[in-house]
C-alpha cells in the first residue's frame, strides 16, 4: 500500500515554499510530483516596465544568494544590445566578486547540507567561515549580500589598493579552512554514510534533463560557461573546471568544495593580471532594437537572461533562466528508489533556490486556455 | 500512615518530582549551553529549559480533531508518571532507593521503555503522516538500541549476581567501580551507544529528525501536552545517566572534605552530569544516520560488544 508524504508548502526542510508530492510504500519512494510557483514575484514583467538602469537592481534581486551573477549577466545582456566593449580593469573586477560570490554561496550550501544531515556543528562552523569572505564582499563593495558592483559598462566602484592585502590574507584563511573541510567530509564516517550513493543521477539522466552547473559536474558532464562560453575576464585566467564522475550527494560535495580551491586560485590569479585604467564607459539610456542572450556561470550553474530591445530605454521583452530551473526536472531519478531519510539532502544537493525559479502562468483547467489575470481578480482570488 | 506519607514525599519532592524536574531542566539547559559552545555558537542561557516548558505550560492546548481520542490525551501523562517512577527507584542518595523492590533492575528497564512507547503511541493517535512515521521509525530504532541496553545491564546483574540496584552500589563500594574492571569495558561502551539511541540523540535522533519528519511523533502536539511530554524527556535523560551511574561508577558515595560529609546525592548528580555531557559531545561530533544504518550499527556494533562483556564475567 502507498500514501502519500506532502512535503510543503511549508516544512523545515524547505528552505523556500514549494510543494513536493512523495508517493511512499514504508519508507520507499515510489514516485514525486513537484509543484512550483508558490514565490512567483513577477520579476520579469518589472523589468519590462523599468529602464535598464532601474531593472539593473531589480535583477539583482532574482537572488539573494547569486546577486552578483544576475547583476552581471543583466548587465553583459545590456551591453551586448547595445554593442559596447567594457574596460578591461571592469572585467577583472567583475570576475573577483563573481568568484569571491561563488565562494560564499558554496561555503552557505555546505551547511545546508551539513544541516540536512543533521550535522548541526559542522553546519555552524561552514557558517562561521562563511563570514571571511563575507568580510571581503562588504570591505570590496560596501555591501554583504547585494553588491551592485556591476553597472551597465562597466562596474560601479573600483578596487583600491589598500584592499589588496586584507583579501590576501582573507584568502588565505579561506584556503586553509576549504582544506581542512575537504578532509573532513572526505573521512567522517557519519558523513560518508549519509552521502555515498545517494541521490545517484547517471551521467546520461544529467545530459536527458539537461542539468547544468555543479550539479551537472558532479554526474560526470564537463559544462562549465567559464571556460564554453568565456565572458568577463575568465578567458585570460587558467582554471580547471572540476568534475566527479560518481553523480551521487557525496560527488556533490566534493565538486563544491573543490570548486572553492579553484574560486580562490582564480581571484588570486584575477588580483595579479589586474590592468589598470578606466573602469566605466557611458552607455546611452536608448538603446535601439536588438536581440542578445547572456550566459553566465552563477554559483548554481549555468543562468541565462535574453532581452529585446525596442529603441526606448526599456526592453521590450526580459527573460531570465536561473540554474534551478534548469535542474528541477533531473530531482525525479533522484528522488524514485531512495527512502524519505533522504529527501531533505537530495533536495539540498542541487542547491535549490526557489525564487528565482517560480514562474506563473494561468490556465483554466476546462478549456486548458491560458490568461492573463487583472488585479482585481488576484486580489479577490488571495482573500 | 507515616509510611504513606513519606513515600508521597518522595513522590513528590525528593528524589522525586520537585527534585528531579528541576534537576534535568538544569543538566538540559547545560547540555545545551555547552553543545553551543562546542558549535561555535553563543547558546542560551542554562535556564532555558525552565523558561520554555513554563511557556508551553500557559500556551493553549490544540488537539486536531482527527487526532482527538484517550490515547493521545493520556499518552503524555502516562510517560510523565512512568519516568517519575523510575527516579524513586534509583539509589539518589545512598545505596537504598526511595521505594525497595524485589529485582527492580528489570522494573526499571521496564519503566524506562515506558515514556518512548507513549511517545509512539501519541505519534500513531496524532492522524498525521510525519507522526506516523516517526512513531515507526521510533519502534525499530526501540528494537536496535534495547537489545544493546539490556544485556549489557545483564553482564553487570552476572557480576554481582543480583537484580537489584542497591545491591550494585553497595558491591561496588567495596570492590570498587565496575567501569574499572576490564571485563565490564565492552558492556560500558554499548550502554554508551545505546543511550544514544535511547535519548534520541545524534547520530540516532531519527525518530524525530526535523529536517525530514518536521518533530516525528510530536508533531501534533502543543501547550500543556507537549511541555509534558518535554519534561519526561528531560527526566529520562537523568534517569538513564542516573541507571548508568548506579551500574558502572558506584552510584552515590557520600564522601568527606575537610571533615564536612558531603551527601551522596551530589556525587550522584556530578556522575550524572559527566555521562549527560558525554552524550552532548558525541551529539556535536556526528551526522544523523538513516534508520537502517542505525539499526545496523545497534546490531553489530553495539550488541557485539555487550555480548562479549556477558560471555567474559560468565
Amino acid at each position: 500500500m502507498t500514501f502519500v508524504v506532502p512535503v510543503g508548502p511549508q516544512h523545515p526542510a524547505l528552505l523556500e515554499p514549494e510543494h513536493f508530492r512523495f508517493e511512499v510504500r514504508g519508507e520507499e519512494i515510489i514516485d514525486v510530483k513537484i509543484r512550483l510557483g508558490y514565490m512567483h514575484r513577477g520579476i520579469e514583467r518589472g523589468l519590462m516596465d523599468r529602464t535598464y538602469h532601474q531593472g539593473l537592481y531589480l535583477a539583482e534581486r532574482i537572488c539573494g544568494i547569486c546577486s552578483h551573477a544576475h547583476n552581471l549577466c543583466f548587465s553583459q545582456t545590456v551591453e551586448r544590445l547595445a554593442g559596447i566593449e567594457i574596460p578591461d580593469r571592469a572585467r577583472y573586477i567583475r570576475t573577483i566578486v563573481a568568484e569571491l560570490e561563488r565562494i560564499h554561496s558554496h561555503l552557505l550550501w555546505a551547511g545546508v547540507a551539513a544541516h540536512e544531515i543533521g550535522f548541526i556543528t559542522l553546519f555552524m562552523l561552514f557558517w562561521r567561515d562563511r563570514e571571511h569572505v563575507q568580510d571581503l564582499l562588504e570591505m570590496i563593495s560596501g555591501n554583504r549580500c547585494y553588491y551592485s558592483m556591476c553597472a551597465i559598462g562597466g562596474t560601479r566602484r573600483d578596487m583600491r589598493p589598500e584592499h589588496l592585502p586584507k583579501i590576501d590574507r582573507g584568502l588565505k584563511v579561506l584556503e586553509k579552512a576549504t582544506k581542512h573541510y575537504v578532509s573532513v567530509a572526505t573521512s567522517d564516517r557519519t558523513i560518508l554514510a549519509r552521502c555515498e550513493n545517494i541521490g545517484v543521477l547517471t551521467k546520461q539522466d544529467a545530459r536527458n534533463f539537461c542539468a547544468v552547473g555543479p550539479h551537472a559536474r558532479a554526474s560526470g558532464v564537463d559544462v562549465d560557461m567559464r571556460r564554453d562560453d568565456p565572458y568577463a575576464a575568465y578567458a585570460e585566467i587558467p582554471f580547471g573546471v572540476v568534475t566527479q564522475s560518481e553523480g551521487d550527494v557525496f560527488a556533490r560535495v566534493v565538486v563544491r568544495l573543490r570548486e572553492v580551491l579553484e574560486a580562490i586560485g582564480i581571484i588570486r590569479h584575477a588580483l595579479n593580471k589586474m590592468p589598470t585604467g578606466p573602469i566605466r564607459t557611458r552607455v546611452r539610456a536608448k538603446i535601439p532594437p536588438n536581440e542578445a542572450t547572456s550566459r553566465v556561470e552563477a554559483p548554481r550553474g549555468e543562468l541565462l537572461h535574453f532581452g529585446i530591445s525596442n529603441g526606448t530605454e526599456k526592453p521590450e521583452r526580459w527573460r531570465v533562466r536561473p540554474p534551478t530551473y534548469a535542474n528541477i526536472p533531473s530531482l525525479v531519478p533522484m528522488f524514485v528508489g531512495g527512502t524519505i531519510a533522504e529527501i531533505p539532502i537530495v533536495l539540498a544537493s542541487i542547491d535549490p533556490c526557489m525564487c528565482c525559479t517560480d514562474r506563473v502562468t494561468i490556465v483554466d483547467v476546462t478549456t486548458g486556455k491560458s490568461r492573463i489575470l487583472t488585479m482585481e481578480e488576484l486580489r479577490r482570488m488571495a482573500r | 500512615m507515616t509510611e504513606a506519607l513519606s513515600f508521597l514525599l518522595a513522590y513528590l519532592i525528593f528524589p522525586g518530582l520537585l527534585f528531579t524536574g528541576a534537576v534535568s531542566l538544569l543538566f538540559v539547559g547545560i547540555d545545551r549551553k555547552i553543545a553551543a559552545h562546542m558549535q561555535n555558537r553563543i547558546g542560551p542561557p542554562i535556564w532555558q529549559e525552565f523558561f520554555d516548558v513554563g511557556k508551553l505550560l500557559g500556551k493553549e492546548d490544540i488537539t486536531p480533531t482527527s487526532a482527538q481520542s484517550t490515547v493521545f490525551t493520556l499518552a503524555p501523562l502516562l510517560a510523565f508518571g512512568a519516568i517519575v517512577a523510575v527516579m524513586l527507584l534509583l539509589p539518589v542518595n545512598s545505596a537504598q532507593p526511595a521505594l525497595v523492590l524485589v529485582a527492580d533492575l528489570i522494573v526499571i528497564i521496564y519503566l524506562l521503555n515506558i515514556p518512548a512507547i507513549c511517545v509512539m503511541l501519541g505519534g500513531y493517535s496524532s492522524a498525521c503522516p510525519f507522526g506516523a512515521s516517526g512513531a515507526s521509525r521510533y519502534v525499530v530504532q526501540l528494537f536496535g538500541y534495547e537489545l544493546a541496553f539490556i544485556i549489557a545491564a545483564l553482564a553487570v546483574a552476572v557480576k554481582v549476581d543480583s537484580l537489584s540496584l542497591s545491591d550494585f552500589v553497595s558491591y561496588q563500594a567495596q570492590n570498587g567501580w565496575l567501569v574499572l574492571d576490564w571485563r565490564l569495558l565492552p558492556a560500558l561502551i554499548a550502554s554508551l551507544i545505546a543511550i544514544q539511541g535511547k535519548l534520541l540523540r545524534v547520530p540516532f535522533d531519527i525518530p524525530e529528525a526535523e529536517v525530514e519528519i518536521v518533530h516525528g511523533p510530536l508533531t501534533e502536539y502543543s501547550g500543556p501536552k507537549l511541555a509534558l511530554m518535554r519534561i519526561a524527556y528531560d527526566i529520562e535523560i537523568l534517569a538513564v545517566a542516573g541507571f548508568i551511574t548506579a551500574l558502572f561508577l558506584g552510584g552515590p558515595t557520600p564522601f568527606n572534605i575537610g571533615g564536612v560529609q558531603i551527601p551522596g546525592v551530589v556525587s550522584f548528580l556530578i556522575k550524572c552530569l559527566a555521562i549527560v555531557l558525554f552524550t552532548t559531545t558525541l551529539r556535536c561530533i556526528a551526522a544523523r544516520l538513516r534508520i537502517d544504518q542505525a539499526v545496523r550499527f545497534f546490531w553489530t556494533f553495539a550488541v557485539i560488544l555487550a555480548v562479549i562483556s556477558l560471555l567474559l564475567v560468565i
